[in-house]
């Protein structure tokens, strides 16, 4: 299936949506092509390739809308049929709109044609390349699992109301998750993550390589102490700690009264060194494509912005129900009607180093991983810190074991005592290291 | 489709194993009277796994024609030969009971026979029942969700079904509030089986007046201090407890990744009241989420004994790790849809009955608590240390069940629990609802079994 085709296929699949009775219509398509090869336990586990074409269909009967999908192209019109049958039948709405048309540019550097000459030999040399660059840092190191994927996507939506848009993409993505065994000694475990959008940006050694390190690194923790004090989180910490973020900043949210930030527009949220910007346009980022899934153009966004709440994160419903302007933040495959949800989801750096951080501080804890729960509406986080390390004299001094940190996510950002000029990006997430202040550590 | 199938394999070289999915899906969900989605979702394709030299390799198309197929095998064949110079370990695969002929969902009332607007008008009433339970109510949502399968497997060493499925499932949700304060309760039902099954397992109306009134409820409650205690646990506990704590830690596949179980097979694990049990049937009451007549290597399924009278017996089994253990395959293989490949997963995991009424059960403590259904949270690792959210934690003082308490959370090692086990009731339920269990791909299941009494620690207020 090249891109033309899926383009015809879901011209036909509108001009039937619309036969069936629907007064409007969307269709968003998506053709995947992807190779995986999986090692498990320090041993290459399966390879896989699959294809597929699914495509999503939203009708809109008057302010009434159904939506069904299908990756069988003989059951289109069955599909058709369906969505506005479901559509017939719902409670309307006077907010399911389809977005005012707006044409999306082309960016540069989503699709590397040398993509299309990757096969599953080329998977699997990355995935042992992963995998022996780990052990060859130290023996006592064990690759628990590790994926290199490579996938090449083609993305095209047209509406009813005019709208066109088409384009590939391509994106290698791996993971590399490791332990460290030494004796009865165990590790905690340490999770990498690494991605490129092009065949010549392919680097799995650097993950690989920081997995080990900091694996052997946590070896020999031992019973940490119980204070209350600063907690300076590495990026993939930032990441699972504050996730709820997304949450707040999602304006179905805000719309149902969900969000803490409902009212808070151009209030300030956070300390004023702290900015947030989803940018669906970000050179060589994992999420950076030129629309959204219902064709709106990405583009940079601040979100919050030197500490002030600037904007909620919008696709065409909230757009219309608030009144204000589409962000182009409609998100989700064509299996399932469009949601909310980020792009490049970016934490700007600070103007400090890393290590400046850790040396103000006399008593705290480094944590590189967080196993626990950020309850979004409170804020109150709880958890693990999984790969932790006692700082004291603004040194680094040992690693510990079962180290508990509690605190509230809001009352964090308002009172941050830095932001590191090192970030890291996680998937389509970019985060620098963030210092917490008065957080509630206990050893078990 | 088998006829096309069978011929291929016949024809190919190798072991081969063709696994074709036809996947019907509709979801109808409502919050506080609008529409929050209603979708329809057909999807169809072939997943192909190849043996060659002792190392798989999977691919999935959805071109199901006879040269898609043919493509889709060569390209499983070729991933696998790819991969075989780098693979340390060979895999072999275990003798298995493998099924031959239709396998079909027994019911007289299948969901195709009930319309759209049939199940919109009831996921529209369930909502509207939520919110007319009290005034308190702040939010209600209500879903229904079916899942129709059609599936084919034929392999190279004797499996050729036909299997089909059909798992609907209701779900309400109801959030309570006053003076700033909020408490949830929710309340699901699922099947195996038709649109009758559904309805008949639990009145849709109660599930929406059982979520109302535990949130309801939940305003008024205080929360318990935290501490070791004699409980009682219902049904959906017993069985969160052997699926989520228990059951993962004996999937062989994580046994040989390290789990506490890897050298305990003939130790005594639990209590000698404690039988514990993985079926693809379902076993004591009928319509479990989780019935699997032929697993999706094509093998035919059974009644798995994992801890028998307090000795652990066995393990889940794949045809790859029964090989590698050498004893049978416990048809345990299983994948979401055609473009996963089977991996282990559990099936109606519960807890056999035993012989104490249940107000035996009761009556037997004089300080503790009884336990209902699983809240929010929940998690447990391959140690079996576990912790979950309790939905509805009640007192029990002399005997009597009394007082709701809120935010009770319980902890402790799955083993230890059931070591403590000092009496078993004489009930039983399947209990998950609808819910389901995620290994990287999603799997219907169910759990439960009966009451039982047993000590664990409970947790208070979380500050």
């Amino acid at each position: 299936m090249n891109a033309q085709n899926l383009l015809d296929h879901c011209q036909r699949a509108l001009d039937l949506v619309r036969k069936h009775g629907a007064d409007q219509v969307e269709v968003f398509g998506e053709t995947s092509r992807r190779i995986t090869s999986a090692v498990e336990k320090d041993d290459l586990q399966i390879s896989k390739s699959r294809q597929e074409t699914r495509i999503g269909l939203r009708a809109f009967v008057g302010a009434q809308v159904g939506f069904a999908s299908t990756n069988d192209l003989t059951k289109v019109d069955d599909a058709a049929r369906d969505a506005v049958t479901l559509a017939k039948a719902s409670p309307g709405d006077p907010h399911n709109v389809l977005p005012e048309p707006a044409a999306a540019e082309p960016v540069d550097g989503t699709y590397d044609p040398a993509a299309d000459a990757f096969t599953t030999a080329d998977a699997v040399k990355q995935a042992i390349r992963m995998l022996e660059t780990a052990k060859s840092v130290d023996p006592r190191v064990i690759v628990g699992e590790a994926e290199f994927s490579a996938e090449i996507r083609d993305r095209v939506l047209v509406n009813s109301s005019g709208a066109e848009a088409t384009e590939l993409g391509s994106l290698f993505a791996y993971t590399v998750l490791t332990t460290a065994r030494d004796g009865d000694k165990v590790s905690n475990m340490v999770f990498k993550f690494g991605a490129a959008r092009r065949v010549d940006g392919i680097d799995v050694e650097a993950p690989a390589r920081r997995a080990s390190a900091e694996a052997l690194g946590s070896l020999g923790a031992e019973k940490g102490e119980s204070f209350n004090g600063p907690v300076l989180l590495d990026p993939y910490a930032v990441l699972f700690l504050f996730a709820p973020l997304q949450f707040q900043l999602n304006a179905r949210n805000a719309l149902r009264g969900m969000s803490r930030w409902k009212d808070a527009l151009g209030e300030a949220v956070a300390v004023p060194g702290f900015t947030l910007v989803d940018d669906g346009l970000l050179p060589g980022g994992v999420a950076t494509s030129s629309f959204d899934r219902e064709g709106i153009p990405h583009r940079r966004l601040p979100l919050i912005e030197g500490g002030v709440l600037r904007s909620f994160m919008h696709n065409a419903y909230t757009a219309h129900a608030f009144g204000v302007a589409n962000t182009g933040h409609a998100a989700g495959s064509a299996g399932s009607l469009p949601t909310i949800g980020p792009t490049n989801f970016t934490i700007l750096p600070g103007e400090v180093a890393k290590d400046e951080l850790i040396s103000e501080i006399e008593r705290g804890l480094l944590v590189s991983r967080f196993s626990g729960n950020t309850d979004p509406i409170s804020g109150d986080f709880s958890g693990v810190a999984k790969a932790a390390y006692l700082i004291v004299d603004g040194k680094v001094d040992r690693a510990v074991s079962g180290t508990l940190i509690a605190g509230n996510l809001f009352e964090a950002l308002k009172t941050l005592s830095g932001i590191s000029k090192e970030t890291e990006c996680v998937s389509n997430y970019t985060f620098p290291f963030l210092r917490l202040e008065g957080v509630s550590i206990t050893s078990e | 489709m088998q006829k096309l199938l069978e011929k291929i394999v016949a024809g190919a070289s190798g072991w081969v194993e063709l696994r074709y999915q036809a996947r019907s899906t509709k979801r109808i969900t409502v919050r506080n009277g609008g529409l929050e989605e209603s979708s329809s979702v057909l999807l169809s394709g072939l997943g192909v796994r190849a043996l060659v030299d002792g190392v798989f390799g999977f691919a999935s198309t959805t071109d199901v024609s006879e040269g898609g197929v043919l493509a889709a095998i060569d390209a499983a064949q070729s991933a696998a030969r790819t991969s075989a110079g780098a693979k340390k370990e060979r895999a072999g695969l275990a003798e298995a009971p493998m099924a031959k002929g239709t396998f079909a969902v027994a019911t007289d009332d299948p969901l195709d026979a009930h319309s759209l607007e049939e199940k919109l008008a009831l996921v529209l009433r369930l909502d509207e029942r939520i919110r007319s339970g009290a005034k308190e109510i702040v939010s209600s949502t209500a879903s229904y969700g079916e899942i129709q399968d059609e599936k084919v497997i034929v392999t190279s060493d004797g499996a050729s079904a036909r299997i089909l499925d059909s798992k609907p499932e209701l779900r309400t949700i109801a959030v309570a509030g006053r003076n700033g304060d909020q408490t949830m309760g929710m309340e699901s039902s699922g099947v195996t089986g038709g649109w009758s099954e559904l309805l008949g397992i639990t009145a849709p109306e109660e599930l929406a007046g059982k979520a109302a009134r535990l949130a309801v409820d939940q305003l008024a409650a205080p929360h318990p201090s935290g501490g070791v205690s004699a409980v009682v646990l219902d049904p959906t506990l017993v069985g969160v407890l052997c699926h989520e704590a228990i059951g993962h830690t004996v999937e062989a596949d994580i046994v040989l990744g390290g789990a506490i179980t890897s050298d305990k097979i003939g130790q005594v694990v639990a209590s000698e009241l404690v039988t514990l049990c993985d079926s693809g049937a379902s076993e004591y009451a009928p319509h479990a989420v989780g019935i699997l007549p032929v697993d999706d290597e094509g093998v035919l399924t059974q009644r798995t004994v994992i801890i028998e009278n307090g000795v652990l017996r066995s393990f889940l089994h794949n045809r790859e790790t029964a090989a590698h253990y050498g004893v049978a395959p416990t048809g345990n293989a299983r994948a979401y849809v055609y473009s996963d490949d089977p991996i282990i997963r559990m099936r109606n995991t519960y807890l056999e009955p035993g012989e104490t009424p249940f107000e035996e059960l009761i009556g037997g403590i004089q300080n503790g608590y009884y336990l209902r259904g699983l809240g929010m949270s929940g998690q447990a690792d391959s140690n079996a240390e576990f912790m979950f959210g309790v939905k509805e934690a009640r007192r029990i003082v002399d005997g009597k069940v009394g007082e709701l308490v809120r935010g009770v959370t319980i902890s402790g090692n799955a083993f230890d629990v059931l070591k403590s086990v000092d009496a078993i009731g004489d009930d039983f339920a399947w209990e998950n609802g609808a819910g389901a269990c995620g290994k990287g791909q999603y799997a219907k299941v169910d759990l439960g079994g009966p009451h039982l009494r047993c000590t664990l620690t409970i947790g208070g207020r979380q500050t």
